[in-house]
């Protein structure tokens, strides 16, 4: 046990040194936080695009520039709101346990922009009440003395005029052909004696409003639809401008037609924002308390986190294993140590080392994903909360480790069978080919598993001994049987100890092998016979 | 008693036999040169010795235990193909060989320095070896083989690879050992290193032990002879007692006039340079030197050696 424990020792403290140890732990919260701030980045870094709006109607114009005016502000309040939050009197507020109990599940993670969204009246109050100016005035003796100026966001799109020479009257088609230079990026028109780039055109044509399809009418034919709104763009991938115009000059249309049809627009608005109250409710959660909160939607979904971490490490460190095995093969350090240690020492010896690595590679990995979403207070931070939560209450921290500990083993004494047959990196990539097929199976179900955790897919893939540690760890949230848990486990812990039971005779055999890695059939009489 | 003892032992490849009804016995303090020429069975022979591998049929003892794990800390070796893990400093893999063989890590470690510096690797110590050259790693890796100061070292070809000067190091270290009482057994292929530091000598070929003993006893193994050379007729030589045969010398050195004249063992060459005089024969030359250690081996092994499978 002794020169087993010396083994995991140097095994351990040689792998912390190498840079593929730092290197991965690094990686790892420079992810989440390139994740968390890209958003943020893309903002900032965005351009503000312009476009041309020809109304040849001019009936539409209007209602478009007052809803894009109107998107704008509300970009300003969500802005305001975060700004706010971040510097108001009490610091930055994470919200309690409780709170997140009561917090209604939003598919999104963003809950302000919902919240601003989703309250119209909101909006409307903010822009009655002055905007932005009055805004910051009110809150201003609430919050810390060294909070900035508010900044309020850049706008996202900006109407600019028509290139010289082309005028509002001339035939769309003419139009479209006239501009399609300047929305390819091959010419810049100037705006504010800027060049700038042309992201889109809209081109209304005079009769629109005939155009109207009403129900009942023949439907638009193909190739008919240039006689409505024409909206050119280079760009296919960014549909927001489209999506806006089109809603607000649909809701314009709409408008119209309610007033033609003698119908009070005040009262269909009022009435368009009638609702009534609809929860989502858990029969799983105690009496009277089983409104469906943010934190059951987090619950839910953490294990899948949980499983892509799961996957990595083994994975990480699984190839470390084999490549250290095959670097002392190569280098036959492993007569030296044969004469010192039985190889079943060495192969103890090198799995509990290397699982000490990935464990510390894990450790490392969460405390740097909660000091991140800790640092990086707002929504996030909940996330954290919740997860530390999830990680204490519901024993996924324990199952993750015996999880881990288990699949780790499984993984790792197939690797290290390969590892002592093969004398180069090559032989030994050749051989971890079915490995690799087996592997890609748990990352591609990892995210449906979560929506039927006990459905017949995920039942069977539990079953699996292979698929075990992830499925069953995807799964974890949501209850699985008794009968499953136990079972699969059984039959994991079984399987691994087969498994290394095997690649123990094969490490033996195999270890001072030099030459071809045996072919399948010699393996097996190896197996046999040693 | 015997540090170590083989008795038939056997080891079967298949069909092969890589080692074949083998015995031997090492007494303590000796220095034991293990010859034989490529594919012997010489490193089979001293992984079995180490518990590496299984010998197919017979016994072995080191320290009387049927392991040699069982004597691990009594026990250091220096395998044939020589390496080291590339990342470690030096001080620290000789420390680490050293603590597998169950001393502590402290001792290991001081223990380690120690030797680095008297052997002249002190200003390597604190070095990757993977800055060393090939030479001075395979001294790094003798060191790490006797850093546990074991009583029983066995070196497989631990000469190779060093140049001569680093050679006449490694003969320093078997030496130290030798006169501290530890056993040594290697192998090589160098006759001149076995000649010199060998107390004994065991030669082995395709598995089976040809010649074990002293090496003058080696060396009697083959008659002793001259060499002469002389225009005169010789054959008045031929009555002496103590010659056994005349003959043209053959080979590479043959000339006319050249002769080899084979002697009986306890003859003396000078009767035969006193009867050259009495019969007239002028000499242009008298060549009478001992037979050495490679002409033994070329000797014993010669035919068989050169058709010996390579595995």
């Amino acid at each position: 046990m002794r020169y087993a424990f010396l083994v995991a020792w140097r095994e351990y403290a040689e792998n912390v040194k190498t840079k593929g140890f730092w290197i991965g732990i690094f990686i790892f919260p420079l992810m989440i936080w390139l994740m968390l701030s890209a958003e943020r980045w893309i903002e900032k870094t965005r351009s503000v695009r312009s476009f041309v709006l020809v109304d040849q109607s001019n009936e539409l114009g209007e209602a478009i520039d007052a809803a894009l005016e109107r998107l704008y502000q509300r970009e300003v309040l969500e802005a305001f709101g975060k700004w706010v939050q971040k510097n108001s009197a009490q610091g930055p507020k994470l919200p309690t346990a409780e709170e997140l109990e009561q917090m209604p599940a939003l598919g999104s993670n963003d809950v302000v922009t919902k919240w601003a969204a989703g309250n119209p009246e909101l909006l409307d109050e903010f822009l009655r009440n002055g905007g932005l100016e009055a805004a910051v005035a009110q809150v201003r003796p609430l919050l810390r003395a060294e909070a900035g100026e508010f900044v309020a966001p850049r706008r996202s799109f900006q109407r600019v005029a028509l290139p010289e020479g082309l005028t509002a009257t001339q035939e769309p088609a003419q139009l479209a052909e006239a501009l399609k230079p300047y929305l390819r990026h091959e010419r810049e028109l100037v705006h504010d004696a800027e060049p700038v780039e042309l992201f889109a055109a809209v081109l209304v044509p005079a009769d629109i409003l005939e155009r109207v399809v009403r129900p009942g009418a023949m439907p638009v034919l193909p190739g008919k639809e240039r006689q409505g709104i024409q909206y050119w763009s280079a760009n296919l991938a960014d549909t927001e401008l489209q999506e806006e115009i089109e809603v607000a000059v649909n809701e314009e249309v709409r408008r119209r037609e309610y007033e033609a049809q003698g119908v009070d627009t005040d009262t269909v608005q009022a009435v368009q924002r009638t609702h009534v109250p609809f929860v989502a409710l858990d029969p799983k959660k105690e009496a009277g308390q089983e409104t469906v909160s943010m934190a059951d939607k987090i619950r839910q979904w953490a294990p899948v986190g949980f499983v892509y971490l799961l996957w990595i490490a083994i994975f990480t460190i699984s190839q470390m294993l084999l490549n250290n095995t095959i670097e002392e093969k190569s280098n036959r350090i492993i007569e030296v140590l044969l004469s010192s240690v039985t190889p079943g020492e060495l192969m103890m010896g090198k799995l509990g080392g290397i699982a000490a690595v990935g464990l510390t590679m894990i450790a490392a990995w969460l405390l740097s994903l909660f000091t991140i979403l800790q640092i990086k207070a707002g929504q996030e931070a909940q996330l954290a909360t919740e997860l530390l939560e999830v990680l204490q209450g519901r024993g996924l921290l324990a199952s993750f480790i015996v999880y881990f500990v288990l699949g780790y083993l499984l993984y790792a004494g197939a690797f290290l069978a390969i590892g002592s047959l093969c004398n180069t990196l090559k032989e030994a990539q050749n051989m971890m080919g079915p490995i690799m097929i087996i592997m890609i199976v748990p990352l591609m179900t990892m995210a449906f598993i979560p929506k039927e955790p006990n459905g017949t897919l995920a039942t069977i893939l539990s079953w699996i001994p292979f698929y075990t540690p992830f499925v069953m760890m995807n799964r974890a949230a949501a209850d699985p049987p008794m009968f499953d848990r136990i079972g699969t486990l059984i039959l994991l812990v079984a399987t691994t100890a087969l498994v290394l039971w095997l690649s123990g005779r094969i490490f033996r055999l195999g270890i001072l092998r030099t030459g071809q890695p045996p072919k399948f059939m010699e393996l097996v009489r190896w197996l046999r016979s040693g | 008693m015997h540090v170590l003892e083989l008795e038939r032992v056997t080891k079967l490849y298949g069909e092969f036999r890589a080692v074949d009804e083998l015995s031997f016995t090492v007494r303590e303090g000796s220095i034991t040169g293990f010859l034989g020429p490529n594919g012997a069975g010489k490193t089979t022979t001293l992984r079995m010795i180490l518990g590496i591998l299984k010998p197919t049929t017979g016994k072995i003892a080191v320290f009387g235990q049927p392991s040699a794990l069982d004597v691990r800390s009594r026990v250091g070796y220096l395998p044939e193909e020589k390496g080291l893990y590339k990342k470690m400093k030096c001080v620290e893999i000789v420390a680490y060989f050293a603590a597998l063989k169950g001393v502590d890590r402290r001792t290991a470690k001081s223990r380690a320095l120690e030797l680095l510096e008297r052997y002249g690797l002190k200003d390597f110590a604190q070095k990757r070896t993977e800055a060393l050259s090939k030479g001075m790693g395979q001294k790094v890796q003798v060191l790490a083989s006797i850093a546990h100061d074991p009583e029983l070292v066995i070196l497989d070809e631990p000469f190779s690879g060093l140049d001569p000067v680093n050679q006449q190091v490694l003969e320093e270290i078997v030496r130290d050992l030798a006169a501290r009482g530890r056993t040594v057994l290697f192998s090589t292929h160098v006759m001149q290193h076995a000649e010199r530091m060998c107390d004994r000598i065991l030669l082995i070929a395709r598995g089976k032990k040809l010649f074990d003993g002293t090496v003058p006893e080696a060396l009697r193994t083959i008659p002793r002879r001259l060499v002469i050379e002389s225009a005169d007729d010789i054959a008045p030589l031929r009555a002496l007692p103590g010659v056994l045969a005349l003959s043209p010398l053959a080979g590479d050195a043959h000339k006319p006039g050249t002769w080899e004249v084979r002697l009986r063992e306890s003859s003396d060459p000078q009767e035969v340079l006193a009867s050259c005089f009495e019969h007239g024969i002028r000499l242009r030359r008298f060549d009478h030197s001992d037979p050495s250690l490679h002409e033994v081996f070329v000797n014993l092994v010669g035919p068989e050696a050169r058709e010996a499978s390579y595995r």
